[in-house]
């Protein structure tokens, strides 16, 4: 506010130097100032190309509206040539490996699940003024977002979206059964024990792939279990809780599901729920959506709920992870920021697209309704995940032991030995060693 | 006007000159002889194919031996020498020991399988029939399909719930209901998992070992067969003692090659199983891929990729001697 008064200036004491730094600075200042307003990307940028390289989207229409309509727009209106391909998420690690090796390839390229921050920090580029300024905008991120791309105080990669794993129940069969809502774990336990001998079993994947990472993850923590302690650097996998989320997960195998759970993979719950026979999945919200498009009727019973409590109340959501990284030897890295900028400016919109299974990361646009999932009366629950969602390495970050534990599937391979009958102890003794051997192996190295 | 020429004949000294000549320059540079020329035609001839070999061979050869003794990661540029350490951590690892377990069996097995349906499929390629072109094209189909596609294909037929193996054997009332014990889960039980991975292996490669032998069968002159039936030879007598020893050569670098192939098949398993259920198909190339590629420890990776080398050798050995003693 200005009191009207004229300011007193001292015109003399201003050279012609004086004033062409303070006019120019004011100019310069002013038209970053509006750029960042506007987003509109330095002209140096103009007449370059910027290749991103990003997983297929289980959601088909969100790579249609991403390559068709949301790069293009920006590409046009920055005069930079945007060119995006597309490959399985599976496959994104050894193409991230083949073009460090090569030092060439993509500008940006995306991190789905396996985060490998860690591994490749050196040949990042240090996008920290990115994360940073676009934190600010949107009123932070969430906690367990900057472990993922943050090494030694700096950060290397922007979150992108993550992708939950809810409950996913039938009512129907609920209902009918006078069966309570899965709230909490012990409740699923008894619906499963209770419909599988109606032809209605559950089914989580107790084989090595993907969800079996993150499913059993969901389940061990939310019984409070842990991996590795916030450093990352000690192992906590050796626990009570630990050995009660294995009795608890034979426990479920015996009673709710059947043997085919050791042949799935991560597309099997899927078609389990639209086939109409499960009871309940644990599983992303493909299952919910491809159930919508093939089996109406069982999608209009077919609910969805939040990460059910352990036996002490904890909800712990495990989630696939997706993160944008930057190479260093990129030579286009600053179309690379501006576009992560843009992207993440998007953020609600890219969520809008993908039909609700893009989860943001930015604290701002956690705030309810949400889009699509908002609107949406069966998954306005899914609005409540973001205070208890965590990732691999939980409640440390995704470290490079870590990352080995999950590609050799040493979680799911020891909740599967339970359920196919070894005792406990000796599967603890396999797993903590396994853990354990791990660990040493990178300490040493 | 010379004199040798006066005398109508060379001067003896000069012809003998002349005659030592090119035997002198010829001892003095070896390379200008007939037979040398020849030789260095034979290796410039060879060169590109041994260059092929050494730089698509022998380079990864030699660079997977460096990162095996190296603690190379995929993201890391710097690598430092730690001797045999990324054995030795392969060596105390439990998955280790089973993927080499599983790789021995898988070998074995599909080698048996593909000499038996291989040698029975090629004897049936051998006789005349009506649409035998239209046969030899269909039977090479598994093997020139893309493995992605061919693989997921059999991920649906071996699927727990919707088979169509399953399906069918049911209905045939051979298996149990779906639901029921009695319902085979193809990749969820452990010693099924294995049985159906190798089933794939085979299929897919079986018609290789029969176009390979089908090309030997076929070099057999017909005039040695007809004097071994004249000779009263049963079929299996003229298979064990004409027919195998004349296409012997053949045989060999077929099973080479299919022993290469199957040691070295990470496709099917990964895409299949991933290693899976409990590592009970887990071998050896899936271990290193996941260790050296999915986890970035190179140098762990090509360790226990390198681990393949001593269940080659032999095989290679065997081979190289066998075709050397025919040789002489």
């Amino acid at each position: 506010m200005s009191d009207g008064r004229p300011v007193p200036t001292d015109v003399h004491s201003l050279s012609r130097r004086g004033f062409l730094k303070t006019t120019g600075a004011g100019v310069a200042g002013g038209a970053l100032a509006t750029m960042l307003d506007a987003r509109q990307a330095p002209a140096q940028i103009k007449g370059t190309t910027l290749r991103i390289l990003q997983w297929s989207h289980f959601i088909p229409a969100y790579d249609t509206w991403f390559d068709n309509v949301f790069v293009k727009e920006w590409g046009d209106k920055n005069g930079v040539k945007v060119r995006v391909d597309h490959i399985p998420h599976l496959e994104l690690p050894a193409r991230m490996a083949a073009e460090f090796a090569a030092g060439a390839g993509h500008d940006i390229i995306m991190n789905g699940s396996s985060i490998l921050t860690r591994l490749y920090y050196k040949s990042l580029a240090d996008i920290t003024d990115v994360y940073d300024s676009v934190g600010k905008k949107y009123g932070g991120w969430i906690p367990t977002a900057g472990p993922l791309v943050q090494v030694e105080g700096r950060t290397y990669g922007i979150p992108m979206f993550y992708i939950l794993l809810p409950m996913t129940w039938r009512k129907d069969l609920f209902d009918a059964n006078n069966l309570k809502a899965p709230d909490t774990w012990e409740l699923a336990r008894v619906a499963a024990r209770t419909l599988k001998p109606k032809g209605h079993p559950t089914g989580i994947q107790f084989s090595q792939c993907a969800d079996a990472n993150l499913n059993w993850r969901s389940l061990l923590f939310s019984f409070g279990g842990a991996e590795a302690d916030p450093s990352g650097e000690n192992i906590l996998i050796d626990s009570k809780e630990t050995r009660e989320a294995l009795r608890f997960a034979k426990a479920l195998f015996d009673e709710g599901m059947t043997a085919e759970v050791f042949s799935w993979d991560d597309a099997s719950d899927n078609r389990y729920l639209a086939s109409g026979v499960a009871c309940w999945i644990h599983d992303a919200i493909s299952a919910y959506r491809s159930t919508e498009d093939t089996n109406p009727p069982v999608f209009q019973n077919t609910h969805l709920a939040m990460e059910p409590a352990g036996p002490g109340g904890k909800r712990v959501s495990v989630s696939a992870a997706n993160v944008y990284m930057v190479w260093k030897f990129s030579k286009n890295q600053q179309a690379a920021k501006e576009f992560l900028a843009h992207y993440m400016d998007n953020d609600l919109e890219g969520m809008k697209q993908s039909r609700g299974y893009n989860m943001p990361y930015l604290l701002g646009n956690t705030k309810k309704p949400m889009p699509i999932i908002g609107a949406d009366p069966k998954m306005q629950i899914l609005q409540d995940f973001p205070k208890i969602v965590a990732f691999y390495g939980y409640p440390g970050p995704f470290t490079t032991p870590i990352q080995e534990v999950v590609n050799l599937f040493v979680l799911p391979d020891m909740f599967t030995r339970v359920a196919r009958g070894q005792n406990v102890e000796d599967v603890m003794k396999w797993g903590v060693g396994e853990y354990r051997r791990i660990f040493a192996k990178h300490k040493r190295a | 006007m010379t004199g040798s020429s006066l005398s109508g004949g060379l001067d003896p000294r000069v012809r003998a000159a002349a005659v030592s000549a090119p035997v002198r320059s010829a001892a003095l540079r070896p390379w200008r002889t007939q037979s040398a020329q020849r030789l260095a035609f034979g290796y410039a001839l060879l060169a590109p194919a041994a260059l092929y070999v050494l730089l698509l061979v022998g380079a990864p050869f030699l660079f997977s031996l460096y990162l095996a003794v190296s603690d190379a990661n995929v993201g890391d540029p710097v690598a430092r020498f730690i001797g045999l350490e990324n054995f030795r951590s392969a060596w105390e690892m439990d998955t280790f020991w089973i993927a080499l377990q599983n790789s021995v069996i898988f070998l074995v097995v599909a080698a048996v399988l593909k000499s038996l349906l291989g040698t029975s499929l090629a004897f049936l390629l051998l006789q005349d029939f009506k649409g035998k072109k239209l046969v030899r094209g269909l039977v090479v189909i598994p093997f020139t399909l893309p493995i992605a596609i061919s693989v997921l294909s059999w991920k649906w037929m071996y699927d727990s719930q919707f088979s169509v193996i399953n399906w069918v054997l049911s209905r045939m009332g051979l298996i149990g209901q779906f639901g029921t014990d009695g319902w085979p889960i193809w990749l969820g039980d452990p010693k099924l998992a294995l049985v159906a991975c190798i089933l794939v292996n085979v299929w897919r490669t079986f018609p290789f070992s029969a176009i390979v032998l089908l090309a030997g069968f076929t070099s057999v002159p017909s005039e040695v067969i007809d004097a071994a039936k004249v000779d009263g030879c049963s079929f299996l007598q003229r298979f064990r003692h004409v027919v195998v020893p004349m296409i012997f050569p053949i045989l060999m670098i077929g099973f080479l090659f299919d022993t290469v192939f199957t040691l070295s098949d990470l496709s099917v398993v990964y895409l299949l199983t991933q290693g899976g259920p409990g590592n009970a198909t887990k071998i050896l190339p899936v271990l290193a891929y996941q260790i050296g590629i999915q986890a970035g420890n190179l140098g762990r990776g090509a360790a226990i990729a390198l681990f393949l080398v001593p269940l080659l050798v032999p095989a290679l050995i065997l081979v190289l001697r066998n075709l050397k003693r025919r040789e002489y």
